[in-house]
């Protein structure tokens, strides 16, 4: 509280002594007295509002980005100075009254916000490079787990999901809710029952009646279980179960899309490794990689295969990191670019004087107590990552601000970033340097 | 000077007049006229590409190696050709690919703050200001059709100066709109240059004539404003109601082009799956979306057109200081969100048949809206659905107060809100929501063991249908608040009236529970029932409670002015909450692209590629909200600037008393 106070005196501290300069002035100059005390408590009126409303700027600023939670509070705050001063300058009133009005509503709806649980999409998961050709049968089996529902026993939690995002429309369990798409237990063995289906018309695409007949010219049809799961994969609108074809299309187009195009762009080993799950699962024998992907490759044509060097491997969020933690010490800091401006002790070329020396364990509980401190860190860890991320929180004395980059956020991993913190917590003047890899 | 004129000269000079304003109409609308015929021919050349004599080049080449007997299929000489990602023809692919882009400062320059929230500010604040600009002309229209028509001469110089009075305020904000357009650019070019060089390039073909139409729009509308003197009377008077008609066509050909951005990101097509154009603009405008987008923000910005001038009149209501300006400004606020919530009843609707739309098009991008990711956002948007429409009522029963004879619907009113509090309960009651595994867990499934059977789809219908069918009840009970009917047939007609309202809720209920008994994919069918009874109500009990009242007995006058000011509050309520609204439901709107620029086409790989928390878009669009209302508030402010010397004029020689019918607070 008295921080948030001294932040909001920083902020407008030249208004607030404009303003007592007023009631001064006023006191000075005005004769008559009931226009001296009617302009002494409107001046005070304002100074009161004035306050509230720095009080809440320096709330709104400062927890933007760390605690939105907090931000309606600011709202409510002005809400409370417009109608203070519409009570009391009437000349603005109804425009003080109405502005408070509205600053009210804006909380209300900013705090239900705030209040319901709150759900972050994360970034797309990055493409790993896995060599799913070597993998056993249960290992295959595990990464289609995952592929379909974001981890390894997931597949009887409801609303678990991963990459391949099944579970929006499918259930995978008897009973399950699957409204959307068929539910898809036991499906090796209904697949083979699917080839008979008379509108399925084995061996003869041309007799269809759905949009598409085929996955592409020349493809045909499934001729077996595994080859209808990977039709039903690789082209939805060549059969549509009855009942699930797209509203209005009589079952001639399906909702699904093709699964190795994006959004889902799945490659022909993580499909590999889907259907291995769907037999495994089931306590049936998989047909194996080989027959699994040249199912696929019947219906999918060698340019539209994905490749593992597609998506986002190697651009955007994986591409352009400096280090991500799983360097030795030495290289991790030289790598981030420390050594360049930082004498580290303990670490190999760490002998840079641009910036100041990071005994942290030792500086760090120093800095926390500064008068100049306007950072909030509580721990040392806390501090020394606020350093890194927002390295003008606290400049140390002697050393100019802006010299350090401030976008490490951006170029670090969460794992590095933890490395580094952990090693300069450690770093104590007097004590034994902490080990390192 | 005008005494000068004779009769002859007079003709003479209307004539010159009317021939200068068709002249200047057609090269006003010329703009859309060409593009009409540029669109009708697929457009112009390709965005980005090969320019048309390479492409003839290419082809001459394909030619002579055919003649010279090599083979050219499959060599790379052959023109390429895509395949449109929603169309699924081909096309010559004349356009660049979308560009590939890094999380770095060549493709997302920055500043020290979050590109996406700039942007997003940006562009809501140049759509709140668009909105208003474009939804004002089409009130003004209606209103000056109504001076025009009504045969009471005082009546038709309120609606006059009522209409005046609209486009005055929205003359001001017009000027803000463009700057705003104009930061909303710089903003564009600045933070996300590859994104928008991809996609000014995929809309080359139209982007001259967006320039040009807003040039014209322009045009009309100042024409418009400034010539409403000179064309007050006979023929001049239709000439310039016609040019409110020609400011309104340009103003929704603009909006629809500019619909076709959003619609293209959200669902491309006229390009292939490398994002390359294939020569077709219509394509490209005429998305799978863009029309359910269209008819959602005309009716959307028709609402919140009507909330910004019914809190323009609660303002000065409030400020008023003599009884003739609150008269006015009662009655401005009463006919401005009349026309609010007329067009505020149908946008649910609009909204289920984009949300149809979605579903169609990817059923994965509705299931994240609905019943994913962003489906926390539409409770949040349920709840304020229900704030709008009990807002809605709260007035008009606050307006019933100032009539003669209002006070025999006050004792039903309690059962007005027994039924719009229990809708409102079951509309914003969830069903399937996104939880955490945790939550998974200690909920024991995705759905509430007691909650989760309620929330299903067509019990919210329900819920929704009985709150519209209760405020359109209310408007009956308002229209009715001084008046009895006097038609021979008028207890025909309120029987008629009442067994039809009863029997309409009680199919909507009926159905509402019916739904719990049959498969989800049925259930989503009895929306249209649901729906039928509710227009029904709209669509019948209101004229026919028109058509009771003509020539009624009026119980007492309007006492214009004479309402408590908390009714003005429910205004500046309802005029802050769809604002608020529209800034949510554009976020929702964008952010169902997760990590696209242009859905499945175009990703984003920027530092901001993720979707924020609930709590984050809640601040924002709080933020965005009181941003708009605080500018807004400051061109309100401006405009009693120019007023105030007129008011002081008309004030003193006519004073109107409290009761009387509402005078103009200001002439032109």
């Amino acid at each position: 509280m008295v921080e948030l106070l001294a932040r909001a005196w920083d902020l407008g501290w030249p208004i607030m002594i404009g303003l007592v300069g007023l009631l001064i002035y006023f006191q000075a100059t005005i004769k008559d007295p009931a226009s001296k005390k009617s302009a002494t408590f409107k001046t005070l009126i304002g100074i009161l509002c004035m306050f509230l409303a720095l009080i809440a700027i320096s709330n709104y600023a400062h927890n933007f980005e760390y605690d939105p939670g907090m931000l309606p509070v600011s709202l409510v705050m002005i809400t409370a100075m417009s109608f203070i001063m519409g009570l009391y300058f009437t000349n603005i009133g109804a425009l003080m009254k109405i502005g408070g009005f509205m600053f009210f509503v804006a909380a209300a709806l900013s705090g239900y916000g705030n209040w319901l649980p709150q759900v972050e999409g994360g970034f797309p998961p990055p493409v790993v490079k896995l060599d799913f050709q070597s993998m056993s049968a249960q290992q295959l089996g595990d990464e289609g787990e995952k592929i379909i529902f974001g981890g390894i026993g997931q597949s009887k939690t409801q609303g678990a999901i991963g990459k391949g995002q099944c579970p929006l429309c499918h259930g995978f369990q008897k009973g399950f809710l699957s409204e959307r798409a068929p539910n898809l237990f036991n499906i090796p063995a209904r697949s083979a029952e699917q080839l008979k289906a008379p509108n399925y018309h084995m061996n003869d695409a041309a007799a269809r009646n759905t949009e598409q007949k085929e996955a592409f010219e020349g493809s045909g049809t499934a001729t077996n279980a595994q080859e209808y799961i990977a039709e039903s994969h690789a082209c939805p609108s060549c059969y549509v179960v009855p009942g699930f074809g797209v509203k209005g299309s009589n079952d001639t187009v399906s909702p699904m899309p093709r699964i190795h195009k994006p959004p889902i762009s799945l490659q022909l080993g993580e499909l590999a490794a889907v259907d291995t799950w769907m037999y495994t699962r089931e306590g049936v024998e998989s047909p194996g990689y080989d027959a699994i992907v040249t199912s696929y490759e019947k219906f999918i044509p060698e340019a539209d295969r994905p490749k593992a060097s597609e998506g986002d491997e190697g651009e955007g969020k994986g591409g352009d990191m400096l280090v991500d933690g799983s360097e030795p010490h030495d290289a991790l800091f030289a790598g981030a670019g420390c050594t360049a401006c930082h004498t580290i002790p303990g670490i190999k070329d760490a002998e840079g004087k641009v910036g100041p020396v990071l005994w942290e364990g030792t500086n760090a509980p120093k800095r926390m107590k500064d008068s100049g401190y306007a950072g909030k860190a509580k721990t040392t860890k806390e501090y020394i990552t606020e350093s890194i991320l927002d390295p003008s929180a606290y400049v140390v004395t002697d050393f100019p601000d802006d010299q350090m980059p401030k976008d490490f956020g951006l170029k670090l991993t969460g794992g590095a970033l933890s490395k580094i913190v952990d090693y300069l917590a450690a770093l104590e003047e007097g004590k034994p340097l902490p080990p390192k890899e | 000077m005008g005494r000068l004129f004779t009769p002859m000269t007079r003709g003479k000079k209307r004539f010159s007049a009317v021939t200068a304003l068709i002249v200047a109409g057609v090269f006003l609308t010329l703009p859309i006229i060409l593009s009409v015929t540029a669109l009708a021919g697929g457009g112009g050349g390709g965005p980005s590409g090969p320019p048309a004599e390479v492409l003839e080049q290419r082809k001459a080449a394909a030619a002579a190696a055919a003649a010279a007997g090599e083979s050219v299929e499959g060599e790379a000489v052959a023109i390429e050709t895509g395949r449109d990602v929603y169309y699924k023809i081909e096309g010559p692919a004349v356009g660049m690919p979308a560009p590939i882009t890094a999380d770095n400062e060549t493709f997302y320059p920055r500043y020290n703050f979050e590109s996406r929230v700039l942007l997003w500010v940006a562009n809501q604040q140049h759509l709140y200001y668009g909105s208003f600009v474009l939804a004002v002309p089409i009130f003004c229209m209606c209103i000056e059709l109504a001076g025009m028509i009504s045969k009471d001469k005082a009546m038709a110089k309120k609606y006059d100066q009522l209409a005046y009075d609209f486009i005055r305020i929205s003359l001001t904000a017009y000027s803000l709109t463009a700057i705003l357009g104009g930061i909303l650019i710089f903003t564009f070019l600045t933070l996300y240059p590859a994104f928008f060089g991809y996609l000014s390039g995929i809309f080359r073909p139209v982007m001259h004539i967006y320039a040009l139409t807003f040039v014209a729009e322009s045009g009309v509308l100042y024409i418009y404003y400034y010539g409403w003197d000179k064309m007050r009377e006979g023929v001049l008077k239709w000439v310039h109601l016609s040019m409110c008609v020609i400011l309104n066509v340009i103003g929704t050909v603009l909006m629809f082009l500019a619909n076709s951005w959003i619609a293209f990101m959200m669902s491309p097509a006229g390009v292939d799956e490398q994002g390359r154009y294939l020569g077709n603009i219509w394509h490209v405008l005429h998305t799978a979306l863009w029309n359910p987008l269209n008819v959602h923000r005309i009716l959307g910005n028709m609402a919140f057109g009507g909330g910004v001038v019914a809190a323009y009149a609660a303002y000065r209501f409030l400020s008023s200081t003599t009884d003739e300006e609150r008269a006015h400004y009662d009655w401005m606020g009463y006919i401005a969100m009349s026309l609010g919530v007329a067009f505020l009843i149908p946008l649910p609707f609009a909204g289920y048949w984009l949300m149809r739309e979605v579903y169609a098009y990817r059923q994965q991008m509705g299931i994240t809206l609905m019943g994913g990711l962003l489906a926390w956002l539409f409770i949040i948007q349920a709840t304020m659905i229900g704030i709008l429409f009990l807002t809605t009522n709260y007035y008009l029963w606050q307006a019933l107060g100032r009539m003669t004879g209002g006070e025999r619907f006050q004792k039903y009113i309690k059962y007005l809100v027994f039924i719009l509090v229990v809708g409102l309960l079951v509309f914003i009651t969830p069903h399937t929501i996104v939880m955490s595994p945790a939550e998974l867990k200690a909920m024991g499934g995705q759905q509430h063991p007691v909650l989760g059977n309620y929330g299903v789809m067509s019990a919210k219908n329900g819920g929704i249908n009985a709150i519209i069918m209760t405020t359109i009840l209310s408007f009956i009970w308002y229209q009715r608040g001084n008046k009895v009917p006097t038609v021979s047939w008028s207890k025909f007609g309120n029987i008629f009236m009442g067994c039809f309202f009863v029997v309409a809720q009680i199919n909507n209920i009926f159905l509402a529970c019916y739904g719990y008994f049959i498969p989800a994919n049925v259930r989503i069918g009895l929306s249209v029932p649901q729906v039928a009874g509710t227009l029904s109500c709209l669509l019948l009990m209101t004229p026919l409670n028109l058509a009771m009242l003509k020539g009624g007995r009026e119980l007492g006058p309007i006492k214009w002015g004479q309402i408590p000011p908390r009714s003005q509050y429910a205004i500046i309520m309802l005029a802050t909450a769809f604002t608020w609204m529209m800034g949510l439901m554009g976020y929702i709107r964008s952010s169902v692209r997760l990590f696209w620029h242009v859905n499945e086409v175009m990703r984003d790989n920027s530092p901001w590629a993720y979707t924020h928390t609930i709590g984050f878009a809640a601040n924002v669009i709080s933020f965005n909200v009181l941003f708009f209302w605080i500018s807004i508030m400051f061109v309100f402010w401006l405009g009693t600037l120019g007023a105030k010397k007129v008011v002081i004029k008309s004030a003193v020689p006519d004073p109107v008393p409290a009761g009387a019918s509402p005078q103009p607070a200001a002439g032109h």
